[in-house]
């Protein structure tokens, strides 16, 4: 099921892009609109992004989704190690091995995942929401508009080789940003007419000391690169209003850093309260149809 | 969005003032569009007080850009700000315009050329 967009409202899409705890940028980008008094009329989340999006659609406050990241997000997610995964790699035929393979246990996440979202419906929503993940077999983008927000969550969190992909029907879902990291064209295709996206390009890695940061950096590089192809191809391709804010980090942002989570919502805050003037009189003169 | 209009070396110079967005990109590129079909294919915007680009900025530009190569110059951009110079990257844009640090050398690149 999807729900159209009000069209009526004075109102904008958000898009949340990929991008770890940095994706509590939101939380700003949500403060400069309530104050400028502009409606969020959609979400759209990608990968942690999609936390982020679920919380703000499903009305909680800037102080709340703050605080549920901190007890969510925590390097303890990513701590336990999957051993029987380790062993099928490294002896395929004698163990068997299948995609459902990831270094990490999933539990501790998909419990804390239970305890903030329990049986919330992604339809159910205040804020029509939709979360992006990747399809295993095909490589496609897959968009979750229904169903259960905890399945849609831990598809899109499923990054390579960390975390399993995750079976939603029939079917294996993978992180989102693996195919699209920012997925304005979502928005798009949902009828938005101005869209705020909030993007973050992965970060790379000061030195590779590990095959993991071996991965990550591959990964960085192809994300990265992704991001830019995919964000212009939907820039140039179509008439809808991109508004990008992309928040300036001076400090290095580390993957589960929620220590500097207000650090991180002021940032995002602060980008965003530049684009508050030009959104203001874009919607207004939306409204008396003087608009591009 | 404010635009002023000179020359050096026979180059046009748009100096781009503000913001570049849905209710100003259309009168950016009626800028461009009027240089162009008066013969200045030779065209450098001046982004040393530009503040920001939205997507319909970008897409004025990217429109500028082709309509002054297809009628033999060029646009190149100039000076241009951090927080645009994200944007423009982020939309591929670094990778098919000439970028130079200041308007002096965005002109120069074009009598180098001559």
């Amino acid at each position: 099921m999807t729900r159209s967009v009000d069209r009526h409202q004075r109102g904008v899409a958000v898009v949340i892009g990929s991008g770890s705890v940095k994706c509590a940028a939101a939380l700003g980008l949500v403060n400069a609109l309530n104050r400028a008094g502009i409606a969020i009329d959609m979400l759209v989340g990608c990968s942690a992004g999609c936390l982020y999006a679920t919380m703000i659609a499903a009305g909680r406050s800037t102080a709340e989704a703050a605080e549920m990241t901190r007890m969510l997000w925590t390097s303890e997610i990513a701590a336990q190690h999957d051993r029987r995964a380790v062993f099928r790699a490294m002896f395929p035929r004698t163990l068997g091995f299948d995609a459902r393979f990831g270094l990490r246990s999933d539990r501790l996440i998909l419990q804390r995942l239970r305890t903030a979202f329990g049986d919330m419906r992604i339809e159910d929503t205040k804020i029509p929401l939709h979360l992006t993940a990747t399809d295993f077999a095909t490589g496609n983008q897959a968009v979750f508009s229904s169903g259960p927000a905890i399945d849609a969550i831990r598809a899109s969190i499923a990054v390579p080789f960390l975390f399993s992909p995750w079976p939603i029907g029939d079917r294996l879902y993978l992180d989102g940003y693996m195919s699209d990291p920012l997925p304005v064209g979502v928005a798009i295709k949902e009828g938005a007419g101005v869209i705020v996206a909030m993007g973050f390009e992965s970060p790379y890695q000061e030195s590779i000391s590990t095959a993991g940061r071996f991965a990550f950096q591959v990964s960085a590089i192809l994300s990265n690169n992704l991001l830019k192809s995919q964000y212009s191809f939907h820039g140039l391709a179509h008439h809808a209003e991109i508004i990008s804010i992309i928040p300036q980090f001076n400090q290095r942002i580390k993957l589960f850093a929620t220590e500097k989570i207000p650090y991180i919502i002021e940032e995002g805050e602060r980008a965003a309260e530049a684009q508050m003037p030009y959104l203001d009189r874009l919607l207004s003169a939306q409204a008396a149809g003087t608009a591009a | 969005m404010e635009i002023e209009l000179r020359s050096a070396d026979g180059i046009t110079i748009v100096g781009i003032r503000g913001n570049v967005d849905g209710l100003t990109a259309d009168e950016l590129m009626r800028t461009f569009s009027e240089r162009v079909s008066e013969g200045s294919v030779r065209l450098v915007a001046d982004c040393a007080s530009l503040d920001y680009t939205s997507s319909a900025g970008l897409r004025s530009l990217l429109g500028a850009v082709k309509l002054a190569r297809q009628h033999g110059g060029d646009l190149r951009l100039a000076a241009i700000q951090q927080q645009v110079l994200r944007v423009l990257d982020l939309s591929g844009f670094t990778s098919i315009l000439k970028t130079y640090p200041d308007v002096q050398s965005a002109v120069g690149s074009f009598v180098e050329q001559a």
